[in-house]
Order: structure tokens, then sequence, then C-alpha cells
């Protein structure tokens, strides 16, 4: 692992200090939380820098409610709390295995690196194929998964909390020195495998809140996956509903592992639920989710797969709803 | 029970006798009462008669016949779960592993690797790493020029590269710095200079001439091609199997595999004051690694102490001698420090020998008997860069699927090609594994068109014990009709095949394994031993074993152990087995080809038997008893009439002892001479071989192509379990590993030809929650010549798995796959494939597979009836009339094939005819050799 300088500062003021200094002294710098995404990559000198601050001393971001989740709160703790959704914490059990999840983090997993077969490699091996656009190393190569390019980055989006939050309706939190801000958990996720999220330099995810009638909506979380433990998500799709007494009032659908952000799929449910038709209306739905998402060949399973994999897990996701649906 | 007694003989308690013996004791507590009163219990027991053969008027029966070791049988160890003698070094993490090792002064060893596929090293410039603080040496290609190779004819591998790097992480250089961070800084300043060439990456490619193969292998050279070994084979009667009433006809692919092991390679070499090497590295193979530095280091081998760490994980990834640790031994030379030299995960990816990546040809036709006419086998296997076993590879993936049926006829063409990939090996199971899931895929097919049932099919077919392969192997002891019909019994299959619901199915695979490869690689087997094992026992009363086998996790140590233990009536805790230096270890093929149990123990024993031999004639001198009479059981040494009389085992040893202090004794091993003449006829030849059939039942969601192995009935015929806790533990681990090949496992290749996952996040190792419930059931055939009667049990369990599986997943869905590992993604495409065939919209609508028996059922039982009988008897006289294959055709048992009918011939050259229309291996024999087209280099 390249030398790195760790700064652990005991309050989300210090931290922002610590930040604005090294800024200021043209450091580079990045936030570690639980480390198990951004360790192995250092591990691998994936765009590692010469600062690392731990946000593991402030306490702020560790609160854990019913609407409120503090980014530092652990998985394997957002997974066993009764206060967590019953949806989240789904999500949340499927992520890697057990000791991952003792460690990593409901920020970390927000904001997880995106990842490629070109890209999650050693330095020696990256070298063999002349580098990538993702970590170039100041060649200025080119992405491999779409040759003869060096402007985007079609490295995907792997981490199984965003679809789920979002079909919650849920406000993800940002502060900096400069001050906080929020928005819709969709506003926050950039299409572009490299810068990936708003997150500017020296901010950070603080919590997401959830909003009040979230205990409403039903809904669940189906992961494709070749092995039931560590693999990252090829695809996973999330599906949440709230129910009137006219049958289903509300619908979201958001996925992950399919392109360099978590998608929100809005449209798809909408028109879906203005002309409900129970099974059939799912069918179309699940239909319409396959035809919009575009994964590429950097993952385990084949792109095509993986879309026709969005139908069976939309439906699957859906099969809740349609059981006690009038 | 068993009373726990302290040194006073006071009772403490008591023991169960089925449970482990070997773990109880606690380091510094053991209860010895004084200095050489043997074993923690001051009191021998009296024997245990239900472990004593009914051959010596036991209590055990013997529905196998007698054995030629029943006589030293004292009844102590063998056959008792046993835990391995090393565990508690392992779980207490006191286990000293390669990268354990840690030597005064020593420095870290880095290795520069080719970033390219294929191409000529036109310049090394170190200058810059020398000059970087910490650096203490550089090395490269011309600090060792001589090549060497884990087989002799095929020595291909040099420490770095001499003028090409052939794959993607080749070695070129390697530097040696006070830290590691130091060594990777300087690895980054060496700069080499690279034409790079065409690369080579689809093993069909390498059957064509290429204007620069990736060897030379000068006047033998095939053609200009990449072809480094092929194989033609033809044995019985070839033509009769054509138009038969049921032919089976697969193209396979098979992805490569990685052994996966725990522990990533790591040496440390260091020159000592006097001159002389050590080298510190979890091998499989010491002895051979001895021999590879000798050569390539250009010094004797009585100058190189090769010394075996604790091996975490070998499977054959540790068999060859490696040039990482060759590297480690010339920069402790230049150095004159201890170098240390780790591997990173890729490192091992890079430095593979896995499982080949195949593709396989396979047909298989039974005649209107239910009778298999014919096999047909078409291998092309993808050798990477390096040679390595591949030669033996390219054999085994033709002969290893001779048995355990009888056959018709038998066709085999197989090569092996270069590429540029990391090179391919030996890997459990070595060979036999994918040929082996082809075959016995095609026979559920077969059985499907036939309509009959695949397990009696198989019990009609099966070879009967002391009997001649169509090869001409010599099988002794089959115990495989006993697996058959445990595991049918166990799984309840009459019930379940072809009877449960879409998605729910199952299937059966049977293996066959050597144990113990036959002809030493190095050697004559007549001019010296496979295994040597040396026994001292001085004073104290303990044991000291000296054996070269090298213990990698699989027990060899504790096997060894118990041999010994079991002929001088001791207990575990007074045998230390010393078998990791070559300096004080006699010479020891090593762990590969399963022949450790089988080759040591027997060498083990009749160290031991030398040793009963001199206590007992000690004892006949003290009591006055004729030696005949004399039985040892715990500690102790009796007149079997009259136990009364006798003495201890320390007051037989000391009076052996008076004239000549600490005895000694040295046990060997040979294999007795077995084969035919014909070219390859040794590849295959063991003096044993194992049988193994299971049952997998699995789930499939055929909407995903999702497969869940759910439950699988093991049966495994390992002659005798000498301790049926490791059987059953190789059992399940091969499970394991075999289902990671069925399922998940690949190394997968990109369009660049780059190895995608050399890692364990996207290498997919079955992880815990997908193991099935593995029910081991072990069969004891009690082999003849086998170490009171065993066999192997680690490489063998690993074949049947992957066809079982295969054949379930038909049972489900219909769907008979070709390509491993059925990936979810693969499987759905061929769910797709049948739905449109069957005009089925949605999979949840497929009919799975239903099975009415036709008349063949009946004569299938018969037959298989009838044979079981004549297994029975043959297994029971002493020394059967010889049966040959072929008898099941009409030929006479008693004559080989070839000698009674010409249509039998065995044939190893392809005729004009065959190369027309050849196989797609089979067209290597297009090419013509350079010496054979005048060509001299």
């Amino acid at each position: 692992m390249p030398p790195f300088q760790l700064h652990s500062p005991g309050s989300i003021e210090e931290a922002f200090e610590i930040a604005s200094s090294l800024g200021e002294a043209g450091r580079e710098f990045d936030w570690v939380a639980g480390g198990t995404d951004l360790l192995p990559n250092y591990k691998w000198h994936l765009n590692s820098k010469s600062d690392v601050i731990s946000l593991a001393l402030v306490s702020e971001l560790n609160i854990l409610t019913e609407t409120h989740i503090g980014a530092m709160v652990r998985l394997h703790d957002l997974a066993e709390s009764e206060k967590t959704h019953a949806i989240v914490r789904k999500a949340a059990e499927s992520v890697a295995s057990t000791l991952i999840r003792r460690s990593a983090t409901v920020g970390g997993n927000l904001c997880l690196d995106t990842r490629c077969f070109w890209f999650n490699q050693t330095e020696d091996w990256r070298e063999s194929i002349d580098w990538c656009h993702k970590c170039d190393c100041g060649t200025e190569a080119d992405c491999r998964v779409i040759p003869n390019q060096n402007t985007l980055c079609v490295a995907t989006y792997q981490a199984d909390l965003a679809p789920s939050l979002m079909c919650l309706g849920a406000t993800i939190h940002l502060a900096s020195k400069k001050g906080r801000r929020s928005m819709p958990m969709d506003d926050f996720f950039q299409l572009d495998g490299m810068t990936r999220n708003v997150l500017e330099e020296g901010e950070i995810v603080t919590h997401v809140t959830l909003p009040d009638d979230v205990s409403d909506w039903n809904g669940d979380y189906q992961k494709l996956r070749q092995r039931e433990s560590w693999d990252f998500p090829e695809a996973g799709v999330a599906v949440a509903w709230k129910k009137g007494k006219d049958g289903v009032s509300g619908l979201r659908v958001a996925t992950t592992g399919l392109e360099s952000v978590p998608g929100f799929h809005k449209e798809e449910s909408e028109s879906a639920l203005e002309d409900w038709r129970g099974e059939e209306s799912v069918d179309e739905l699940a239909e319409s989710v396959r035809k919009s998402v575009k994964p590429v060949l950097n993952t385990w399973f084949p792109p095509s797969y993986r879309r026709k994999m969005v139908r069976v897990l939309t439906r699957r996701a859906c099969a809740g709803m349609l059981e006690d649906s009038p | 029970m068993i009373l726990i007694r302290d040194s006073r003989g006071d009772i403490l308690g008591e023991e169960d006798s089925d449970e482990m013996v070997g773990y109880r004791q606690q380091p510094g507590k053991l209860p010895f009462s004084k200095p050489g009163s043997g074993g923690k219990s001051r009191f021998s027991e009296p024997r245990d008669e239900s472990m004593i053969p009914e051959s010596q008027g036991g209590e055990k029966s013997q529905p196998w016949g007698d054995h030629r070791h029943d006589e030293v049988v004292s009844g102590r160890v063998i056959g008792k779960p046993t835990a391995l003698v090393d565990s508690r070094w392992k779980v207490t993490g006191q286990a000293q592993y390669g990268d354990d090792i840690r030597l005064p002064g020593e420095i870290i060893g880095r290795i520069v690797r080719s970033p390219h596929h294929y191409a000529r090293v036109l310049s090394i410039d170190a200058s810059k790493a020398l000059e970087l603080p910490g650096v203490l040496a550089v090395a490269t290609g011309q600090d060792a020029t001589r090549a060497f190779g884990v087989l002799p004819v095929t020595k291909d591998e040099h420490a770095m590269a001499q003028d090409k790097v052939r794959h993607v992480g080749d070695l070129v250089a390697c530097v040696a710095a006070v830290d590691e961070a130091s060594a990777r800084e300087a690895c980054r300043l060496i700069e080499v200079e690279y034409e790079v060439l065409d690369s080579i990456h689809d093993m069909r490619d390498g059957l064509e001439d290429s204007e620069l193969p990736i060897h030379d292998r000068g006047k033998y050279h095939i053609g200009e091609s990449n072809i480094q070994k092929r194989v033609f084979q033809e044995f019985g009667d070839v033509e009769g199997m054509k138009g038969s009433a049921a032919s089976h006809s697969s193209d396979w692919l098979f992805a490569g595999a990685n052994h996966g092991f725990t522990e990533p390679h790591a040496t440390v070499a260091h020159w000592d004051p006097s001159g002389r090497l050590t080298v510190y590295t979890p091998q499989q193979v010491p002895h051979y690694l001895h021999r590879a530095l000798a050569d390539v280091l250009e010094i004797p081998m009585h100058q190189i102490n090769v010394f075996r760490t604790f091996v975490g994980g070998g499977f054959g990834g540790k068999s060859d001698p490696f040039p990482h640790e060759m590297c480690a031994a010339i920069l402790a030379r230049k150095t004159g420090r201890p170098v240390r030299i780790n591997f990173d995960r890729e490192e091992v990816f890079w430095v593979n020998r896995g499982r080949h990546p195949s593709r396989i040809g396979m047909s298989i036709h039974s005649d209107n008997e239910g009778r298999i006419s014919g096999i047909e086998t078409d291998a092309l296997i993808d050798g990477g860069a390096f040679a390595s076993f591949g030669h033996v590879t390219t054999y085994y993936n033709g002969v290893l699927h001779t048995a355990p049926y009888e056959i018709g006829g038998f066709h085999y063409t197989g090569a092996r090609v270069w590429t540029n990939k990391p090179a391919s090996g030996a890997m459990r199971g070595h060979g036999a594994v994918n040929s082996r899931c082809a075959v016995e895929v095609g026979l559920d097919d077969i059985c499907e068109q036939l309509n009959v049932d695949p397990i009696d099919f198989r019990l009609a077919n099966l070879l009967p014990p002391h009997s001649s392969t169509i090869t001409g192997f010599r099988v002794t002891s089959i115990g495989m009709r006993e697996c058959l019909e445990r595991v049918r019994e166990a799984s309840g299959w009459d019930e379940k095949f072809r009877n449960m619901p879409l998605g729910r199915g199952i299937g059966v695979g049977c293996g066959f394994f050597i144990s113990g490869s036959g002809l030493p690689i190095h050697w004559d087997p007549n001019k010296f031993p496979h295994a040597t094992v040396h026994l001292k026992i001085d004073m104290d009363g303990g044991v000291t074993v000296h054996t070269g086998a090298a213990d990698i996790g699989q027990g060899s140590d504790t096997v060894v152990a118990q041999s010994v233990a079991e002929v001088l009536g001791l207990p575990l805790d007074m045998i230390r087995v010393r078998s990791r230096e070559t300096d004080t270890s006699p010479v020891d093929l090593g762990s590969y080809s399963s022949r450790v149990t089988f080759m040591n123990a027997n060498a083990a024993i009749s160290a031991a038997m030398e040793i009963r031999g001199d206590l007992i004639k000690a004892t006949s001198e003290i009591t006055g008893s004729p030696e005949e009479k004399l039985v040892i059981g715990d500690r102790r040494i009796f007149r079997k009439d009259d136990p009364g009389v006798g003495v201890s085992y320390l007051e037989a040893l000391h009076k052996s002892q008076e004239d000549r202090g600490a005895l000694v004794s040295s046990g060997s091993y040979r294999t007795p001479p077995m084969g035919r003449a014909h070219k390859g006829a040794a590849a295959g030849l063991a003096p044993a071989y194992s049988f193994s059939a299971y049952v997998a039942e699995v789930e499939v969601d055929v909407e995903t192509g999702q497969t869940r192995v759910l439950k699988v009935w093991a049966a495994h015929d390992c002659g005798k379990a000498l301790n049926p806790l490791s059987v059953k533990g190789q059992i399940i681990g091969s499970c394991h590993m075999g289902m990671g090949q069925v399922l998940s496992e690949e190394m997968r290749y990109g369009r660049t030809g780059h190895l995608l996952n050399p890692d364990f996040l996207d290498y997919k190792i079955p992880t815990v929650h997908e193991m099935p419930d593995v029910y081991p059931i072990i069969v004891e055939s009690n082999d003849p010549e086998g170490p009171f009667g065993a066999k192997e049990a680690g490489e063998g369990p690993l074949l049947p798995i992957l066809p079982a599986v295969v054949n379930a997943v038909y049972d489900a869905t219909g769907v008979r796959v070709s390509e491993l590992p059925i990936s979810p993604d693969r499987l759905h495409k061929e769910i797709e494939r049948k739905c449109k065939n069957a005009g089925v919209s949605d999979p949840l609508e497929m009919e799975p597979p239903r099975i009415e028996h036709s008349e063949l059922q009946e004569v299938l039982l018969e037959r298989g009836r009838q044979h079981s009988e004549r297994d029975v008897m043959r297994r029971s006289v002493g020394e059967p009339a010889p049966y040959h294959n072929g008898a099941l055709f009409g030929l006479d048992p008693e004559i080989p094939g070839d000698e009674q009918d010409s249509r039998w011939t065995a044939v190893v050259i392809p005729p004009e005819s065959y190369l027309e229309n050849p196989g797609l291996a089979g067209s290597a024999w297009k090419h013509v050799e350079r010496r054979k087209r005048g060509v001299s280099e």
C-alpha cells in the first residue's frame, strides 16, 4: 500500500479545517469511513492520495432513527436495527459479507467508487493494458470498455443501498466548510464513472433522511450476483409501493449495478401507475425498466444477461405488491 | 470406553474410544510418568479386538478378504478418526508457512514482470534501480541461463526471460532491496525495451503453423506450429463402434481453473556460511525443486537443502519447481543475505499451473444390448506458455476414462498447445476431470436415448475386480459397484430420478483415478524406489520418522505416523515425523498423483516391520516364547495364546538395543511391473485405482439460470480409510472444489487476451452459502497392495461432482450443457434456446424430462445381477483368473484383446485415412516433425 498521512478529526468542524488546510497546501486527500472500498483500491495504487481524513471519530454522523440515517452508521448496524425500513434492511444485509458490513458505512456505500474489470486491478496488471481512462497515471489513456475515447468513464456503480433509499424518497445531506446542502437522492449522482456524484472537494455526506410517511411504503430489493456472499450486485432492483383504499397509490422503482450511477425509473413507474392493471402492468413495467438500462461489459456477467435479468428482478420485486392487491 | 489415568495410575475419567485420538494433549502438560515409560498412559490397554481382522482371530469382519498387512495390525490407530498430527500447530497459529520464515538480515526480492503477451526482450537497463538507496542487487536472465522444467522431457522454463517473454506476468528481472517499498520502486525504475510479437490466445490457433512459435523444440518441433504434445491412440474394435443403437456426441468447452489455495507462493533463500544453499518454500515436490536448483545454479545437489515449510494448500499448484525460487537463490547469492519473495495474488494467477482450458469432442456409442461399444475422445488442451506437466496431461485426458467401464473400442486424439497465457499444469484430478465429465454426461444422454436408468446402465458395464482395462492398466480392487449401490440408496434415487418438478433435479456421475503414478519421472522404477522411509528409535522409545513425503495439508505426516504406530503398537504421540528437509529426508517424489498414502505408508510399514521383527526377537529371547506366537498390542509384546506372558515395549526395545544402541531401519516401496508396451503405455499406470460415484441434487432457477446444489451423496472407494476423518474431509473438500469448476470458477480472458480476474473477488470460488450438504460414504475394497488395503482419496473424489451436477441440471430443466462453468448467464442462454425450440414463451412452462423404461432395462438389470455375483466371486478368491477388457464383447477374458482378434490391435500412429478428416486435436497430426522433414533445427 502506498504510504499516506492519516488525519483523525474528532468533530465535523475539525474535519473541514483539516480538509481546507490540505487544500490550501495543494495536497490531495480522500475521506475514509469504513475503508472497505478505499483501502483495497489504495493497495492496488488506484488513484491514491497523500492524505486521508478519517471520519471514524465524528460522532454526529452516527445517528440512526426511522427517518435519519447517519453517514457513519455501519451497514451491519443498519441491517440489524429495527428502526431501519425493511427494504433498506434487505439491501444492507445483502452487502458483501458480515466482516465487511461490520466496518462498511452508509456514506461509504453511497459514495462507493465505480468498478470495472479494467480498473480494479493491480498496478502491474494495469500497466499491461497501458492503463485506462479512470486511472491513467498521466498517460491520457483511453477507456478500455468503450475504446478510442477518453472523455467518458463507464465504470459501473455497484452499491446496494442507493436504489432502496431512492424508492423511499430519501433526501441526502451534504456538508462542507462552505455550509450544508440537501437534495433528493437521485440528484446526488452524476453520470460519469469518475466524478460519480456532486460532492465537491472538502464536502462529505452527513446523513440521509427519509420522509415522514416512509412507514406507509412497502417494497422489496432484488439482487443478481454469482455468489450469495462477497459479490457486488451485477444488477439490483428496488421497488417501493404505497397502497390506498383503491389499491396501489404510489410506485417507485430504482436500479443499481447497471450503469455508472444508480437509476431512478420515475417515468416508467409513473406510466405503469397511471393505467394500473395489476400483473399486466408489472410485466410492462419490468420490460420498460429493462429497456431503460444500458449496462456495458465490465463486470462478471455479460450486459445482455444483466439487462434481461432486470426484467425478472423487477417482476420479483413487485411480487409482494400483487399478493394482497385488490 | 478407555479409562484415562494420571501418572500414578489413578483413574481420571473415561474416554470414548470412537472419539478422535491425538488432539487431547496440551503442550507442556503431557503426563509422561517417567522418562521412557512410553505414552501418556502408564498401563497398556488391552487389544481392541474390534479393530483386529478376522484373519488374525479378531472381530473385524473382512467382506473383501484378507490382506497382507493383517498380521501387523495392532488395532491402535488405523481406521480410527484421527486429528492430523500437525493440526495443533495450525490452529494455534504456530505453523510456519512460507511467509512466516524470518531469517536474520533478510531482505526482500521482487520480480519485474512482462507487461506484454509475447515480446522479445531487447535490453534491460537496471542502472537507475541500482542507484536507488536500499537496492542491493538486480538479476536478469543472464544470471541463470540453464533451462529447467518439472518433466525432464520438456525443460522449457528459465529463472528469467532469456530472449522472449511469453505471457503477461512472465519473469524479466528481479531485484533485492532492504524493504518492500524500495524493491517495488526499483522494479519501476528498471527500463526494459521490448519488441512486441504477435501473440496467440485461442488454443485452436496453436494448431496452425506460426512464424515464431512460442517455443522451439529443435528437430522435434511439430511442423512450425505451437503444438507441444500430441497423442493418437486406438484400442479395441474401433470400426465396430460405428452404427450403434445409441450415440452421443458433444463438443465441450471447459474454462481454465486455478487451484485457489489460501497461501500465495512465498520463498526464502539463504546461502549459509559454509556455502550451502537452503531454500525455504511451500513445495509439494521438494525433490524436483532440489534437482532444478542444482541444474540452474550449477552447483551439486548435496550443496542444497530444500526446506519445505508448512504448505497453505497445494492441489497441484505448488508441484513445479518455480522460477521465483531460482530468483530468490540468485539474489541471495549476489547479496550474501537471505532473500524473501512473497507473491501477491495476481502473481499466483500468473504462475498458475491450473486446470487446462480444454475443448473436448466426446462421442460415446452403445449397442443394442446396452454395452458401451466405443468412446471417441478428441481433446485439445490449452497449455499456456510452458510445458509444466502438460506432456502427462495430454495422455491423461484420454487414458483415464478407459475405466471403470468395459468398453468395445477406444479412440483418442489429444493435443496440447502453447498459447501466450499463464501456464496450465497439474491440478487436483490432473487431466482426468474434464474428459471424465464429458464421458459421464455422455452416458447420461445414452441412457436417455435408450430409456434406461443411468445407474443400472453403469452397473451392467463395470469391469470386475482384478482385471485389465482396454489400454492395459492392471486394476486390482474395485469398489465401484458398491459406491453406486450406496449412493442410489442414500439419495432416494429411484423415487427422484426424472420424477421431480421443473427446476429440481438429480444426477449421477462416477470417477476413476490413479493411486500413485506408476513411473517415477526421473528414474527407472527398478533402479530406485518410489518412496523410502527411515525410522530411528533411541532409548526413550519415541520413534523418529524421516520421510520426504510433503505434507501439504492432506495429512501425509499423519498417515506415515499412523502406519508406524499401528505396526509397533504405539500411541500416536510417540511418533515424531521429520519430513521437512531434503538434508534429512530420504528422496521422495513428493505429493502429487495421489501417491503419498499408497507409497509412503507402504514404505513406512515395511520400515516399521523391520523394527517390529527386532522387538519380537528380543521378546522371544526374554520370554523364551517362539517368535511366531508373539503379537504386539499397546506398548506390550505378548503371546497370542497366553497374553499374560510378555514384556513391555521398552523392555523389548532396550533388549534389542543392547548391542547397537538406537534402532534404525529403512523401508521402501516400488511399484510391481505392469503395463503394456505401446507408446504412451506408462501414462496412467498406477499400482491401484480409486473409484467413486456421486449423486447430486440441484435446484435451478429457470428464470435466472442460477443453479444451487442442495445435496451430494458422495461414495468413494479408498480401499481402506486409514483415517476416516481425513477421507471425509477430502471428499467434502473435493466436492467444494469441483463444484467451483462446474458452477462458477473460471480464469476469464478479455478480448485483448488479458486475464480479467486474477483475484478472489472475481475468481468465483463458492462460499459457504453455495456449499451443499455433502454425505460422504466410504467404501473399503481392501486393495491387496495398498497399505492396510488403502488407496487414494485426495483427487478421485473430485471427478464425479462435475458430471453429477451437469446431469442433475438436465434432470431439472431438460437442458444439457457442454460448457463449464454453468454460470447463470450461460445456462439462461441454453434455457432460452430450449424454450424457443419448444415454442414456450415462459421458461416456467418448460417440461422437465421424464422416463419410461424400455425393454433393455430388464436386460441391464439381469446383467448387473450376474456381474455382481461375478465380482463377489473374483474378489474373494486369492488369485482369480485373468480378465481382460473385451470379455463382455465375446472375447476370451484370459487373453488380451489384441492377441486374439486383429481388429483389437492397438494403434498409436494415425493412419493416412484418419488424417483426411481428423478431429480438432487430431489435426495436430497433419504436421510433420522437423526431423522427419529433413530439417535438423
